[in-house]
């Protein structure tokens, strides 16, 4: 394991991190300045990633609009650092559009939330985790995308509702269909005419809560990320 | 006129008092009663509870009425694209298949807006006459004077009515805010019509056309200076602000890598704008008389 790894640092630092909200991890980060690193004695907790705030559902809802604009801005960052050798001419320029875009849309976000981001106090990003994905093809990398961007659509399009001010919902607004577009092209460059994939009976691209979103992104996330605050529908 | 007397005298007027007519009063009363149609079935989640001020709920009923017009441009566009004979659709079957279920959505939107209409008990606003060519009728020079009989054409006004749905129901989401359930509604069509966009887009690319599948500074343009170009108005933006007012530093944050040009393709592609009714509905006068 690497040692800049979020999992290596927290075998030392474990029981700081159990609870990742802004306000605690401040506080932790206080007593972390204070302690010797070494002589902190791991503790067996159940480590978890906590998006959001119990007080301010407006930070929650983008605080997980900024985790998933990070993986996905991780995930192409690592396929065009690394891409495979079977991509079809022009496919390398779209996913480096695609990693600026989701570069930008996460910087957008941890710059609105500034000292709210949830991890605004970590002393080390974690890393995710796409092990679970095939990265050596382009059929992989592109069902890959595929996935996280149908992801990305259904979970803007089921959380917006819980945003309480119109500004913060337009911001997601305009990221919405940005990822939708995305997620049309990821289908169309395997198989043509396939853009139209999760759009149900009535013609709606699909919804998802960030229970369902939660469970679906977990796989790359290295750390038990905890619902708490986060809406149930 | 002193416009800072109006503005004071605005701002001490209850927005209870603007409450408009008696029967758009009882159809907000009733808009809430709109789930127990076939939305309910496709949308496991109850209506959130409308809120005692109507001003709010009065511009639902107008964005819902301003996307319901935007659908039916869409569909009739795309309605009789797939009616015209001979050999207008490109080989390529996905074309065509593509555009008959662009069609089969607008249908579907179409139904699901005039339900929502219908069932908050105010009535949908009749359906238009459509001249896709843009003249009017005959009375003013044409903008798309082939669309169906050039392929390409047609694709560029497609692409122009898309992007234009999208940033029309982009542009109404934060007057639906008060409704979640047409709010979560909303935006799922407008995925739908930014997926359309995308594939539209992706064809015109594969026929030859600059275009990416997002709007890009880098498309070639397909508007009409002082007509169509309202389509794109303010879509290349190169900032972004907060909803505090402050600017996005972009050129400080690290979006950059070495030789690209992130700051000036990458932010504007990154985020798809609104367009106001207003703006929409001049987009939509161009092709109906």
């Amino acid at each position: 394991m690497h040692d800049n790894s979020f999992l290596a640092r927290t075998l030392h630092r474990r029981s700081f991190f159990r609870v990742a909200g802004a306000g605690a991890a401040a506080s932790a980060l206080v007593l972390a300045g204070c302690a010797k690193e070494d002589t902190i004695t791991p503790v067996p907790t159940n480590q978890q990633l906590v998006i959001g705030k119990a007080d301010s559902v407006n930070f929650t809802v983008l605080n997980y609009a900024y985790l998933l604009e990070q993986l996905e801005a991780a995930f192409y960052d690592k396929v065009v650092t690394t891409p495979p050798a079977d991509l079809l001419p022009g496919e390398l320029a779209y996913l480096t559009d695609l990693r600026d875009h989701e570069f930008i849309h996460r910087e957008y976000l941890k710059f609105a939330l500034g000292s709210n981001a949830y991890d605004a106090s970590f002393v080390t990003q974690f890393v995710f985790d796409f092990s679970s994905l095939t990265l050596t093809t382009r059929q992989g990398v592109w069902t890959a995308a595929q996935k996280l961007e149908d992801i990305g659509v259904a979970a803007y399009n089921g959380v917006a509702k819980h945003i309480t001010t119109t500004g913060y919902l337009n911001m997601l607004a305009k990221l919405a269909s940005v990822e939708a577009r995305h997620a049309a092209l990821a289908h169309e460059v395997l198989q043509a005419g396939s853009w139209a994939a999760p759009i149900g009976a009535t013609g709606l691209d699909a919804a998802k809560t960030p229970i369902e979103v939660v469970a679906l992104i977990q796989p790359f996330v290295p750390i038990e990320i905890s619902t708490a605050y986060l809406p149930t529908t | 006129m002193n416009i800072l007397k109006l503005l004071a005298n605005l701002a001490e007027t209850n927005p209870e008092q603007l409450e408009q007519s008696a029967p758009r009063r009882a159809a907000l009363e009733s808009l809430g009663r709109f789930s127990a149609k076939a939305l309910a079935a496709a949308l496991p989640f109850g209506l959130a509870t409308l809120p005692a001020q109507a001003r709010t709920t009065l511009t639902i009923l107008d964005s819902l009425d301003l996307a319901l017009q935007l659908e039916r441009l869409q569909e009739a566009l795309y309605s009789r694209a797939l009616a015209v004979t001979g050999t207008f659709f490109p080989a390529d079957p996905t074309f065509r298949a593509s555009v008959v279920a662009m069609q089969r959505h607008q249908q579907q939107h179409i139904v699901l807006l005039t339900d929502a209409i219908v069932s908050s008990g105010s009535t949908a606003s009749a359906p238009a006459n459509y001249d896709f060519t843009g003249t009017k009728n005959g009375t003013q020079p044409a903008l798309f004077a082939d669309v169906f009989t050039d392929f390409d054409q047609f694709l560029r006004l497609a692409q122009l009515l898309e992007d234009a749905g999208v940033r029309a129901y982009k542009g109404q989401v934060e007057y639906l805010s008060t409704n979640d359930f047409i709010l979560q509604t909303a935006l799922q069509l407008h995925a739908t019509e930014a997926r359309h966009a995308a594939r539209i887009r992706v064809m015109r690319k594969q026929r030859g056309a600059t275009v990416k599948p997002w709007p890009s500074p880098t498309d070639t343009s397909i508007t009409v200076a002082g007509k169509t170009d309202i389509a794109y108005a303010g879509e290349d933006a190169l900032q972004q602000y907060l909803p505090d007012f402050r600017p996005v530093p972009f050129q400080l944050l690290p979006v950059g890598f070495p030789g690209s040009t992130v700051l000036t393709q990458g932010v504007p592609e990154a985020f798809d704008e609104p367009l106001t009714l207003v703006q929409a509905t001049a987009l939509l006068a161009l092709f109906t008389y």
